[in-house]
């Protein structure tokens, strides 16, 4: 292997150049989307519409137009980060491959975790794999006894020879089911502090002794599974990061999953646009339009749905710029956790009766119902807003942390003294 | 809150903050409550050499921009003066003086404007109705009478209207908007000076009494000045909630500190949740406030079609959670916010007296509701 560094500057092509041969690659291998891209209902994503979209990640693989920013030597295009804007923009009016949620942890979060932290040998034989289609990475990262508190985790990782025997369930892993791999905390040392004890690894969800089932929501969809690991063997190679070192990697993961690795360039800025047209539709619906409480309801979702977006830029510039620690990530996450149950309460308080019941025939009658639902998720998914709430305090504002019981002490003492937890230090 | 300003744009920025912590910083501020005139002295001169008032106004006007880009430096400076809370009327100032250039006669941009400009010469503007409406025209209207024109009606919040040489009024009549600029000393005016729930800032009441003014008082067209009103509310919004945005970041910064320092209970009072998510809660605002300021003046600076509309939610936005943030930086104060020799009353006073000024949330949302046509 050369040095790959140097290899990608020498190879950096010309900008102009990269464009013209991406537009025509495009034109003649994919398809162009018909209408603008569509959000799909949770639903939608069935093992029959993977197969496609992987059908579409391999022909972009095979085009040289997967992981443009990815190393070379893993198979990755090796390009500056423009590169990738450039593909993006070319890319625009076609239709892209589209795993949901999967898209988000395998590209956004996982794999970029790995790329960091893996060692180089698994990478050269995982990375392609991804890059063509066929590793979809889910998170087996909460567990039943430990969401906000990930550094609690209780699946255990064994050493057994040159492998490891991992036991324990993990849940809320969105689209597992769909998933090829799952990036799995577990607890490798017992004996220390919780923070310490903690080792990453990448599970193929194929793998005998791990079960893996979805949960009914209260959505009524299944977007999350529960996974039980009993006795299930993962080789030492696909350990990522160094043993008990754990909680450096999840630094990086929970940068990535704030949304902190998405640098906005500042360009493409859309104004407000039109007016809450969702709910517009439930106020005229109900024939309250021109009630001056319903339209200051009106105006404030609006409003506040700008401003989440113009927050966002803020950060985005704020990673530009070199300013960007998960404390100021956390902040996109909590306007979200905090406004869009205000917004989905909105559009309850509108629609009144109209919104909430509906007719059997009617497609669309649980639109706000369902909305009602789904706005609570981000209160409570990828940490509590109260755990946003402690990075945002403790680590964008520097407050002191509250007293601690159980960083400096072995964990398995931690969760005996626990059950008997008085209030005394 | 700008992240990206020019190194041309935050030499003036950070020349404003110098001279700020120099001629007024907040002790000085303090005493300005008790002074004849709400100002130190020579102030406005001092800051009209600065440029503060001629930003917006073109060279060959005797004004002139650093970058080319006024509005997104008038903003700088407009979060400075909140920083340190300064006194004067900046607003209207500003609004007055970006009018005459575009809209005034040759003998008002010859006269008032170059003065104004200068900082020689105070201008403010008459345009609010007794309760502080923003209701352009609703409270004051304009009767035609020969060549002449009469003047009738009541003005609040009139921005140290006492010390103003000048006055820019917003009248209603059969045919629409009209704006007149009228010296305050002009028969059938009367300024009455007002006590303020902020000690930073001054107000008048101004009465018009069958005020006779002819057409070389008119700014821009008889009955034709809707447009004109609706250009000056836009800068007076980036203005005000730039400066809100700046005294809520000091007032946070204080409160964020005084979390660290205090101690109670064994551990410093930012260590307990309870108060590490209130401020935690309150610098999202703050956060979400200056993102939303700064859309708005570079929307505003782009001439983009939305501008107003994204003024009008910065204004909301910051008016809600201004106020917001001042009883949540209380909380952690706790007692010693409740004395006058502790800052945090002055800013309290300042976020809620610039919430009432040029339009409060409430109506800015409806007006939304009515810009998009709904």
């Amino acid at each position: 292997m050369t040095n790959s560094l140097a290899t990608a500057t020498d190879a950096t092509p010309d900008v102009e150049d990269y464009r013209q041969k991406a537009r025509a690659w495009l034109a003649d291998n994919v398809a162009r989307r018909e209408g603008p891209v569509i959000h799909h209902d949770i639903d939608y994503y069935t093992p029959a519409v993977i197969a496609k979209n992987r059908a579409l990640q391999r022909t972009l693989f095979d085009g040289g137009y997967a992981g443009i920013t990815w190393p070379k030597n893993y198979g990755g295009g090796g390009l500056p980060a423009a590169f990738e804007s450039i593909f993006h923009e070319e890319a625009h009016g076609y239709v892209m491959p589209d795993f949901g949620v999967l898209s988000g942890t395998t590209f956004g979060v996982c794999v970029p975790t790995m790329l960091a932290h893996a060692s180089p040998e698994f990478l050269r034989s995982f990375i392609p794999k991804v890059l063509s289609g066929d590793a979809l990475v889910c998170q087996f990262f909460s567990e039943p006894s430990s969401g906000s508190d990930l550094a609690g985790a209780r699946t255990s990782a064994t050493k057994d020879g040159d492998q490891w025997i991992l036991n324990g369930q993990k849940i809320w892993s969105t689209y597992a089911h769909l998933a090829d791999w799952g990036l799995c905390l577990a607890r490798t040392d017992w004996d220390v502090p919780k923070h310490s004890g903690l080792t990453w690894f990448a599970v193929p969800c194929d793998s005998p002794g791990l079960t893996i089932r979805p949960i009914r929501q209260i959505n009524n969809t299944s977007e999350f599974c529960e996974d039980f690991f009993d006795d299930v063997a993962v080789p030492d190679g696909n350990r990522v990061g160094d043993l008990n070192q754990g909680w450096t990697v999840t630094q990086t993961m929970l940068v990535l999953e704030r949304g902190g690795g998405r640098s906005g360039d500042g360009r493409g800025f859309t104004g407000p646009g039109p007016l809450a047209p969702d709910l517009v539709r439930v106020a005229r619906q109900a024939g309250r339009i021109d009630e001056p409480v319903v339209r200051q309801k009106l105006a404030r979702a609006h409003t506040n749905d700008f401003v989440g977006r113009a927050l966002g830029t803020r950060i985005g510039e704020l990673g530009r710029l070199g300013r960007l620690n998960a404390g100021v990530a956390a902040y996109g996450k909590l306007f979200m956790g905090t406004y869009n149950p205000i917004r989905a309460r909105i559009a309850v308080e509108i629609g009144g009766a109209g919104a909430m019941t509906w007719e059997d025939e009617d497609d669309h009658g649980d639109d706000v119902s369902i909305g009602y639902l789904n706005g609570r998720i981000m209160s409570i998914a990828g940490g509590t807003n109260e755990t946003q709430r402690n990075g945002i305090g403790e680590r964008a504002l520097g407050l002191p942390r509250e007293p601690s019981f159980d960083t400096n002490k072995p964990f398995n003492e931690v969760l005996r003294d626990a059950k008997n937890w008085s209030g005394k230090v | 809150m700008e992240l990206e300003l020019t190194s041309d744009q935050d030499l003036l920025r950070s020349t404003a903050a110098k001279f700020i912590e120099d001629a007024c910083p907040l002790p000085t501020v303090r005493l300005l409550g008790d002074s004849e005139t709400g100002l130190p002295p020579d102030y406005l001169r001092t800051v009209g050499e600065l440029g503060w008032f001629a930003l917006l106004v073109p060279e060959h006007l005797g004004g002139g921009s650093v970058s080319g880009e006024g509005v997104r430096e008038l903003a700088s400076i407009a979060e400075e003066r909140g920083r340190g809370l300064q006194p004067g009327p900046f607003v209207p100032m500003n609004v007055i003086a970006d009018a005459l250039a575009r809209s005034g006669t040759a003998d008002q941009q010859a006269g008032p404007l170059a003065a104004i400009v200068a900082g020689e010469s105070i201008a403010t503007w008459a345009v609010a109705t007794p309760t502080g409406a923003w209701a352009p025209g609703e409270s004051i209207t304009a009767a035609d009478s020969g060549s002449d024109f009469v003047l009738s009606g009541e003005a609040g919040l009139v921005q140290d209207g006492v010390l103003a040489e000048w006055l820019l009024v917003t009248a209603g009549g059969p045919g629409g908007l009209s704006q007149f600029l009228v010296p305050t000393a002009t028969d059938g005016i009367t300024v009455t000076p007002l006590k303020s729930h902020d000690v930073s800032q001054r107000f008048a009441s101004v009465r018009f009494d069958s005020v006779r003014v002819d057409g070389t008082h008119l700014v821009g067209n008889a009955a034709g000045a809707a447009e004109d009103v609706a250009r000056q509310l836009h800068l007076a919004l980036l203005l005000s909630v730039a400066e809100t945005v700046g005294a809520m970041d000091v007032l946070f910064e204080m409160a964020r500190q005084y979390a660290v320092d205090r101690i109670a209970f064994g551990r410093p009072i930012g260590s307990f949740q309870a108060v590490k998510h209130q401020l935690a809660d309150m610098s999202l605002s703050l956060e979400a406030g200056k993102a939303i300021s700064a859309t708005a003046t570079r929307a505003a600076q782009a001439q983009r079609d939305d501008a107003l509309e994204i003024a009008r939610m910065a204004k909301a936005w910051v008016g809600d959670t201004g106020i917001d943030i001042a009883q949540g930086c209380f909380q952690v104060f706790g007692g010693i916010g409740y004395t006058w020799e502790h800052d945090s009353h002055l800013f309290l006073r300042r976020i809620t007296m610039n919430n009432l000024l040029y339009g409060q949330p409430d109506y800015h949302r409806e007006q939304i509701c009515v810009g998009q046509g709904i």
